[in-house]
């Protein structure tokens, strides 16, 4: 396999810039996505049925559908109904922050849970709230042993992020589609987008492990 | 008893699953008054002390605290809980927070104290604990003695009409047993109300105003100290104490 | 320092894997074209999506291409077979030339393609045509040049609007397929789709009730020419070559066109081309 370097070269800008989109798009999905995550998980944990049901509803949808069709779904039916036209984007992060919301949700619900019953009970006792609880007492707690889980969640989104060139999302996976346009040459394109992503998720799993090594989470 | 009881249970009933825990528990605690509860493991004395402030439901029967029904629809639970306090056998200290924080942190949010105030009450318990130089440290840092003594004067901190203790030395290694006596010991001569669950003979003997003795989820008998330990009446409590004492 | 050669160690692993996943399958295939030696089948692939030209009807694949590749074969008096194999396998599958022999999938040719494939001397004559809705202002190519314009990536539409807005213009948005790009036009997400013009008609054809209009700008969308994909020196480009222009030049070509397009082709264009 001839291998043409020159115009890998050619694109390393445009390449770059795309991986700059991953990383926004990843990011900010995935704050949105932990963040709709805690609603998901209360709704999930509450024992009021009219909370519990959408919810496991909406789980079941995003765990059980291919995120493919979720981006379609979102870039060109929700996004149009709620802006009034489409935007590639906006859409992009809509549909991960959706997507990981619902794998997020999972992540609090086993890191709330992990945390001893004895804490509830001993800030219920001191007259807390089951809000000031959650707040002051579980949370803080769970959070640091989510993390690796989050940074988890994190590499998957990235990798992940790549479907949106379907929908035309400037990012990564994008630009070396147009390359391979441009061409019609194959590995060029992937393998170096391919590259690219290793080096993005390794450094964030490199950074994770030294998060963890220093104490930082549980 | 002339004043009015500040806890009084009337015909309590508590079961997990088919197994019942509480058959038609009643007790009273007069203000000031230190009741300790003995009895074997599972004869439901700690379900009792945790039902006083909520922490299991029963299914029947009444508890009221300072005359105010827990049992009632709409009951300000967490109102009556933060006039209680409770410590537990495993402490339950709050990791993420240092010891100071621990103590203050009811105060502020649930007494909506000025953190200033809180502080300086913490600071004052802390003394009266004997932990004054551990105010910065983490819990995890501590040995179970002086977790268990944080635990009291967090619980103290809410300045509660009421203290609860969960079997508070049974997790601890015997030679720190001594040290939260002391300080339970010097609570009860301040006159505070106090409902005690501990397989401490000696301690109950010597605070106790008065001993109940559970097993299989009744109250089998009650008296005073002398009269329980010296000359039970019923059979059962001779089988108990014969064995622990 | 380690951690990095293990990284570099692990890429390499990737592409050895799939050197030799590669390997295995042109083994299968060797085998299986000697059990018929006396007559050699040729083996073309397509990406059937790019309907009138290539495309899926249920399970068969049918569209102009095919109806033209079948004649042409005949006229060589070659055995072949055509799948579907989707655009970017075609394109690895010719390129190496072991599994595959050609490629036919309206493939325009350009100087950057021939870089690293033959092509067969220009079949089709196709231009690039405009699409917006039928309330829109634009009326030509330059036009498009602040709008915002969808296209599928790997086209001459593709490259011409990027020659008029600039490659990286995110303006300028590149689509898996022209379906999900002209999708992108009725969802409000462009102002206009550019695509070849058999692909307009089509839409435009089968969606009478999106209001949608097509505008030809021949000065800025030049004529391009369709050539069957070959791996770079190709034998059978000499076999196919004299194939198309007899089929160019006796009718049977302007029959089939006729059949698909319901219009006369312009032979002389198709064959002067180049």
């Amino acid at each position: 396999m001839h291998f043409r370097f020159e115009i890998i070269f050619d694109y390393i800008p445009l390449l770059l810039k795309g991986a700059a989109l991953t990383i926004g798009i990843s990011a900010l999905a995935i704050v949105l996505g932990s963040i709709l995550g805690l609603v998901v998980s209360f709704g999930k944990m509450s024992t009021r049925w009219y909370f519990s049901w959408p919810i496991s509803g909406y789980i079941h949808f995003f765990r059980g559908t291919p995120l493919y069709v979720q981006i379609l779904i979102v870039h060109f039916g929700l996004v149009p109904a709620c802006i009034g036209h489409t935007d590639a984007i906006v859409a992009a992060v809509t549909a991960l922050a959706l997507n990981s919301a619902a794998y997020t949700a999972e992540i609090y619900r086993a890191g709330i849970q992990s945390i001893d019953k004895g804490q509830t009970e001993a800030a219920q006792s001191l007259g807390m709230t089951s809000g000031q609880t959650m707040r002051f007492i579980i949370l803080p707690q769970a959070v640091k042993r989510m993390i690796p889980a989050f940074g988890n969640e994190f590499i998957v989104l990235i990798k992940d992020s790549s479907l949106v060139a379907l929908i035309a999302a400037p990012e990564l996976m994008y630009w070396s589609n147009v390359m391979r346009g441009q061409y019609l040459r194959v590995w060029e394109p992937y393998l170096t987008a391919a590259f690219i992503y290793l080096i993005l998720t390794y450094s964030l799993s490199k950074l994770l492990g030294w998060m963890e090594k220093r104490g930082v989470t549980g | 008893m002339s004043t009015a009881p500040i806890i009084e249970v009337t015909n309590l009933h508590k079961s997990f699953g088919t197994n019942i825990v509480l058959r038609d528990v009643s007790m009273q605690v007069a203000p000031g008054e230190v009741v300790v509860i003995i009895g074997p493991s599972g004869s439901g004395k700690s379900t009792l002390l945790r039902c006083l402030n909520g922490l299991e439901k029963p299914e029947n029967g009444d508890i009221r605290i300072e005359d105010r029904s827990l049992m009632q629809a709409g009951v300000k639970i967490t109102e009556i809980r933060s006039r209680m306090g409770m410590v537990f056998q495993q402490f339950n200290l709050f990791p993420h927070l240092n010891v100071l924080r621990n103590i203050t942190l009811a105060p502020v949010q649930v007494r909506k104290q000025t953190p200033i105030k809180a502080e300086e009450l913490a600071m004052s318990l802390l003394g009266k604990v004997g932990l004054l130089e551990k105010a910065g440290h983490y819990p995890a840092s501590l040995s179970g003695g002086q977790s268990q003594r944080v635990a009291i004067a967090r619980a103290l901190a809410m300045e509660p009409q009421i203290m609860l203790f969960d079997e508070p030395t049974s997790a601890l290694d015997p030679e720190m047993v001594g040290e939260v006596l002391a300080v339970m010991k010097e609570l009860a001569a301040e006159g505070m109300t106090m409902v005690i669950v501990t397989h401490e003979m000696g301690f109950a003997r010597e605070v106790g105003h008065r001993v109940l003795f559970m097993e299989q989820g009744v109250i089998v008998e009650e008296g005073t100290p002398q009269m329980l330990f010296d000359d039970p009446k019923q059979e059962r409590t001779r089988a108990f104490l014969s064995k622990v004492l | 320092m380690g951690k990095r050669l293990s990284v570099l160690l692990a890429a390499g692993i990737l592409i050895m894997t799939m050197a030799a996943c590669g390997a295995k399958s042109d083994n299968s295939s060797g085998s299986s074209s000697e059990s018929n030696k006396n007559e050699k089948v040729y083996k073309f692939a397509t990406d059937a999506a790019y309907a009138p030209m290539e495309f899926m009807d249920k399970d068969k694949i049918t569209g102009f291409d095919v109806e033209f590749l079948k004649a042409v074969m005949e006229e060589a008096g070659l055995e072949y077979e055509l799948k579907n194999t989707g655009w970017d396998a075609m394109l690895t599958e010719v390129e190496s030339g072991k599994t595959y022999d050609a490629g036919i999938s309206s493939v325009s040719i350009t100087p950057e393609r021939e870089e690293t494939y033959d092509f067969s001397i220009p079949y089709f004559e196709s231009t690039n045509m405009i699409m917006v809705k039928e309330d829109s202002t634009i009326a030509s190519a330059a036009d498009l040049k602040d709008k915002k314009v969808a296209v599928q990536g790997a086209t001459t539409a593709e490259t011409l609007m990027a020659g008029i807005m600039g490659n990286d213009n995110s303006n300028l948005k590149r689509f898996d397929s022209n379906a999900v790009a002209m999708l992108e036009l009725d969802s409000g997400g462009v102002d206009a789709v550019v695509a070849d013009i058999a692909i307009v008609r089509e839409y435009m054809k089968n969606n009478p009730e999106r209001k949608l209009k097509g505008i030809l700008d021949t000065a800025s969308f030049g004529s391009e020419f369709y050539g069957i994909l070959l791996p770079a020196g190709s034998e059978l480009k000499a076999k196919l070559d004299p194939a198309v222009t007899k089929l160019l030049e006796d009718g049977t070509y302007t029959k089939i066109y006729k059949e698909w397009f319901g219009e006369e082709p312009n032979i002389d264009n198709v064959l002067n081309a180049k």
